[in-house]
């Protein structure tokens, strides 16, 4: 393998460029709006290519440009300022539905009723500094470390939030299976 | 921590992402691999979260990029100049 790759169009067409549907599925996750994340994403991709230079070839070019996109995001279109949210994981009851799963519908069938659409609303009610880890994690498949870069915050943060958001998540999808009818909760009917 | 004391259920519930996600180091897996050998409760819901992990990653990701915005960036760069190279 060449040192490093030349900064060219060709290069970053080929690097960079590929990841364009991560580029902008994450912007529409932070902004909410499929046209403003179309700014977003264009955005990113031009700071990305004036500052390819920048990139060192052979380490994670999507986690690069999210990180990009995550910065542009909060910079020029995040509207409201969010207030920082501490939590230590140590200071999280975990409250993970496995066992209501596991009494009311043991062979998990809720997880096949739910469809992409009711997955996706459920990550745009997550409030966003739980949102942006875990689709930078459970989406986008960084690591933590990846994740700690591009949101500006330690590896313990990340590992906080990030717990954080899929127990949220995970609570909210298997409410909404029970509403829809998809279990019964036990003791209810 | 004493590298080889066994932990009990609620430590494995707080590291079991990081186990998942295999970001625990070899020692710290080590230990949760160890109780989850042994209790019937915490690998049941390893199983249960393991299953959510991968539910997600399939139903999280939804569309990609419309195909006018690719032509977009793909104009904007051909018109630009090209990005410094290094030397």
């Amino acid at each position: 393998m060449p040192p490093s790759v030349p900064p060219d169009r060709e290069g970053f067409e080929r690097e960079a460029l590929v990841h364009l549907d991560a580029v902008f599925r994450t912007a529409l996750r932070l902004s909410g709006n499929p046209t403003e994340a179309e700014d977003l994403a264009q955005e990113t991709m031009l700071k990305a290519f004036r500052s390819w230079h920048q990139y060192r070839a052979g380490t994670n070019a999507k986690a690069w440009l999210l990180t990009i996109l995550r910065n542009t995001f909060v910079n020029q279109y995040r509207r409201e300022k969010r207030r920082p949210a501490t939590v230590d994981v140590t200071d999280i009851e975990p409250f993970t539905v496995f066992r209501d799963v596991q009494d009311a519908d043991p062979e998990r069938t809720f997880f096949d009723r739910l469809v992409d659409g009711d997955v996706i609303r459920a990550i745009d009610r997550l409030p966003e500094e739980f949102r942006e880890v875990l689709v930078l994690s459970d989406v986008e498949g960084l690591t933590y470390a990846e994740i700690a870069a591009a949101v500006g915050t330690p590896v313990g943060t990340v590992k906080s939030r990030l717990f954080r958001a899929r127990q949220i998540l995970q609570r909210d999808l298997y409410d909404y299976a029970v509403e829809a009818g998809y279990i019964t909760r036990r003791g209810a009917s | 921590m004493n590298e080889s004391e066994p932990i009990d259920c609620r430590a494995v519930t707080h590291q079991l992402y990081e186990f998942l996600d295999g970001e625990l180091s070899a020692a710290a897996k080590a230990r949760v691999q160890a109780h989850l050998a042994d209790c019937a409760h915490c690998f049941e819901l390893a199983d249960f979260e393991t299953a959510y992990l991968r539910f997600l990653e399939a139903h999280a990701r939804a569309r990609g990029a419309p195909a006018h915005l690719r032509r977009r960036i793909l104009d904007e760069l051909l018109s630009g100049p090209e990005p410094p190279a290094s030397r």
